[in-house]
């Protein structure tokens, strides 16, 4: 033993004075994560804990890398669609074909589950359907801010829905738990939380005339209409869902292509989808456009492994699950929903590992469901998705949406159902022999 | 252009450079560290009892050539009898596993039938440490001539080796869902596919040694943290559960704790569940207490990894947290865990001769009692003065 609690606990405070001042006066969140690693780094070299401390800082900025990939293919993949005017021309058939807001908000919610439930990321439900939702459920008459936070509420229950939930398979991976069983655990209180979401945003919104909303939406191009326009409209977006599917039903006879092949090769079929004249020039444009958008976002990810590896180096990693784990079990479910979801926001799916894992061991001494308790905080984590420092999500949704209010106020507008998605958690951590029968 | 812009540009401009040039500074320290892990080589100098090497490629030879193949050392008594498989490394995060390979190796005497050593059987998981972890690249053991070093490596297969990994893994052939970078997980690989990803290939060709050679008895080395309900555990296959069981009393009645855990059938992809179902062997998985790899432990230093000692996780033992007893003075040193390992095979073994004579292995190599006296470098032998043709660098 070559430490002492102290030794951490100043290590952790000056990681955190590093980021609060560096946050003053740099205005940037994610160099401050990144001098906040360094500080962490050089205390963990200063004390002999590391000989290799710029191997580590490097080693940080790979952690996240397939997510940094992710995002920039992702993010192309929807400018394509959306410059070819797929979007416009899609939303304009919705809204001429349904009449019925809550028909169409139903709608727009289960579409926006698919694709996260099928990657498991609920930043891939942002990308994919992210804009098109925001432009029916406003046309709805529904607010900005409570559009964003129903774009960033059904992509965290997308990500928490099965069949793909990453922080459930990474703690039932981490117990050596087999991944079953998880299905209505999930599913239940996601589709709860889902219809509140609906009713809550949609109550008291305002629908358009579809008059209304036609004129102000611009025009289709013509090659969008008819049969051969839908396969124009939906082929890139079907190439998309295809390969997910293709992936999980024919595992063994297709190599394996990872999510941003796959939204590559979407983009392809998007470019040789649209109608417009576009050359290399344009998509050039479009893809120096996608790297000014999703800028911020990459150096978060890769910002976020830099301190990662830095609180995993100092002990801090350590301090704050041991931390948690050593509460009572009464203490654990009064501080779960602030833990849990900030665990999110400073780690992503390494929440799971570092406080999950020990959790589901703890609850297994005291004879507890574990499928419950793991399902439990798999919608606990989500949560953790608008919050810093990393906030992927929230400010993914910022994105995607367009909403230019501040961040507080964001917050505000998702908090109704992220608690009642918390508290559904709750309960279930609370008296999981109770549920074992959704096991 | 103001003479104010003049001088401003060429300032952003030497900022730009300046940054470049520390980013390049640093890629280089940091690139070529991870360069140096990844051709790092460990020494081994075998016991003359060695009679044959051969690679995992001889089992599925488009193997050869990858960062996979990996060398698999054969002690045939030349007297007929069982044959035994040990296999450390599977986890190369989980060192005692390798280092236990290691030591019986350089030890080991075989007077009846045969014993095939893998040291490092995911040998590309030894060429990167786990992102997002800060481990340390190696450890050293002191020797009786001066030092060893071995490696820390990761869990899974080098993303530069097998990459991208899909949003899920399916495990062949039972479909089952698995988190998505257990297709790289050896230990969750099984029992593999000859086309299938590299780590699949690698536990195929694991799969085919143990067919084609008729391997009585499998054992594949692990370590757990201490959180982890099934530390100091054997885990038995269906058919081996009345020897680990026998195994596991005895050990506990002379030498140390050992629980033991039948395989459970939903498991998937582990050795213990698939050894045992695709082929003939009795297979059993070991699981000793590694302090290193817990969640909630301090700094990740190359002390915590040799003597296992930490605070925070003794909070926890305290607390009645970790499931084998925990306390700071006595930690989990290397050669506790290594010295369990080697006894802990050796039990196994010894019981398959009592249950079935004719798959009886009679071999010696050193065990729990003389690593607690003795220490583990005292079992390493000195490559310099050694026969060249006994040295290993793997």
């Amino acid at each position: 033993m070559t430490y002492t609690v102290a030794d951490v606990a100043i290590i952790a405070a000056a990681m955190v004075i590093a980021f609060v001042l560096s946050s003053k006066y740099l205005k940037s969140t994610e160099i401050s994560m990144a001098a906040s690693g360094v500080v962490g780094v050089a205390f963990a070299f200063a004390h002999g804990w590391t000989k290799e401390p710029i191997r580590l800082l490097v080693e940080g900025l790979f952690n996240n890398l397939d997510l940094a990939i992710l995002f920039i293919c992702a993010s192309f993949f929807v400018n394509v669609y959306s410059e070819s005017g797929a979007l416009n021309a899609i939303t304009r058939k919705l809204v001429k074909r349904f009449n019925s807001k809550w028909v169409l908000m139903t709608f727009m919610g289960v579409f926006m589950l698919i694709p996260g439930a099928l990657t498991g990321a609920g930043s891939v439900s942002v990308f994919v359907l992210g804009a098109l939702v925001t432009a029916i459920i406003r046309f709805m008459g529904v607010s900005d801010r409570k559009t964003a936070a129903f774009v960033f509420v059904f992509a965290i229950l997308s990500a928490a829905a099965p069949p793909i939930n990453l922080w459930t398979m990474l703690m039932t991976a981490q117990a050596n738990m087999p991944y079953v069983g998880f299905e209505l655990l999930l599913l239940i209180p996601i589709l709860i939380v889902g219809a509140f979401t609906i009713i809550y945003v949609g109550w008291g919104a305002k629908r358009q005339s579809k008059e209304e909303i036609l004129k102000v939406l611009p025009e289709a191009n013509e090659k969008y209409d008819g049969a051969g326009g839908w396969v124009r409209i939906l082929l890139p977006i079907l190439t998309l869902l295809v390969l997910f599917i293709l992936a999980l039903v024919l595992p063994y006879d297709l190599p394996v292509l990872g999510l941003p092949l796959m939204f590559v090769l979407s983009t392809v079929v998007a470019i040789l989808c649209n109608p417009g004249k576009a050359g290399l020039k344009d998509y050039y444009g479009m893809f120096e456009k996608t790297m000014e958008q999703v800028f911020p976002l990459v150096a978060t990810v890769i910002s976020v492994g830099v301190l990662q590896n830095s609180m995993a180096a100092s002990g801090v990693k350590g301090l704050i699950g041991t931390a948690f784990v050593l509460l009572p079990f009464v203490w654990i479910y009064a501080t779960v929903l602030l833990f849990a979801p900030f665990a999110q926001g400073s780690m992503s799916y390494g929440s799971a590992i570092v406080i999950g894992t020990p959790l589901i061991f703890m609850f297994n001494t005291a004879g507890l469901n574990t499928t419950v308790v793991c399902a439990a905080l798999s919608l606990m984590f989500p949560i953790g998705d608008c919050l810093p420092p990393s906030r992927i999500v929230g400010r993914l949704t910022i994105e995607a949406t367009g909403y230019q209010g501040t961040y507080t106020s964001f917050l505000k507008a998702v908090a109704a159902p992220c608690l009642l998605l918390g508290l559904l958690a709750l309960i279930m951590l609370i008296y999981p022999n109770t549920f074992a029968f959704l096991a | 252009m103001s003479n104010h812009q003049a001088t401003a540009q060429p300032s952003k401009l030497l900022q730009k450079i300046i940054i470049l040039a520390v980013v390049a500074v640093l890629a280089a320290i940091g690139g070529i560290s991870f360069r140096n892990q990844r051709l790092f080589k460990e020494t081994v100098v075998s016991s003359d009892a060695l009679t044959e090497t051969r690679w995992l490629s001889d089992y599925l030879p488009s193997l050869k050539g990858t960062y996979s193949d990996t060398p698999i050392f054969v002690y045939d008594s030349g007297v007929e009898g069982g044959s035994v498989l040990y296999m450390g490394g599977t986890h190369p995060y989980e060192p005692a596993c390798s280092l236990s390979a290691f030591i019986m190796m350089e030890n080991i005497k075989v007077e009846k039938g045969r014993v095939f050593i893998i040291p490092q059987a995911s040998y590309s998981a030894t060429t990167s440490g786990i992102l997002g972890n800060a481990y340390p690249v190696s450890f050293d053991i002191k020797t009786d001539w001066g030092k060893s070093t071995f490696k820390i490596g990761d869990r899974v297969t080098n993303p530069l080796d097998q990459w991208p990994d899909s949003f899920t893994y399916i495990h062949y052939p039972s479909g089952q869902s698995q988190a998505y970078q257990d297709l790289r997980n050896l230990n969750r690989c099984y029992p593999g596919r000859p086309d299938g990803t590299l780590t699949e290939r690698v536990a195929f060709a694991v799969m085919e040694l143990i067919r084609s050679e008729k391997i009585d008895m499998s054992i594949d080395a692990h370590e757990a943290s201490l959180m982890y309900p099934v530390v100091g555990t054997y885990v038995a296959h269906d058919r081996a559960m009345d020897i680990a069981m026998m195994a596991a009393m005895d050990l506990s009645a002379t030498t140390f704790d050992m629980k033991i855990e039948q395989s459970p059938g939903s498991l998937k992809g582990f050795t213990h569940r698939e050894w045992g179902d695709y082929s003939d062997t009795l297979a059993v998985l070991m699981e000793t207490p590694e302090p290193f790899i817990d969640r909630i432990v301090g700094p990740l230093t190359e002390d915590l990894m040799t003597e296992g000692k930490d605070l925070f996780l003794s909070f926890a033992g305290d607390k009645g947290l970790t499931f084998v007893p925990y306390s700071l003075e006595t930690g989990w040193p290397m050669r506790t865990r290594v010295g369990r390992h080697l006894s802990g095979a050796a039990k196994v073994v010894e019981y398959m001769g009592m249950f079935f004579p004719e798959k009886q292995v009679i071999a010696t190599w050193p065990s729990y009692k003389e690593l607690q006296e003795l220490d583990c470098g005292h079992f390493l032998h000195d490559p310099a003065t050694a026969d060249p043709d006994l040295v290993f660098k793997i």
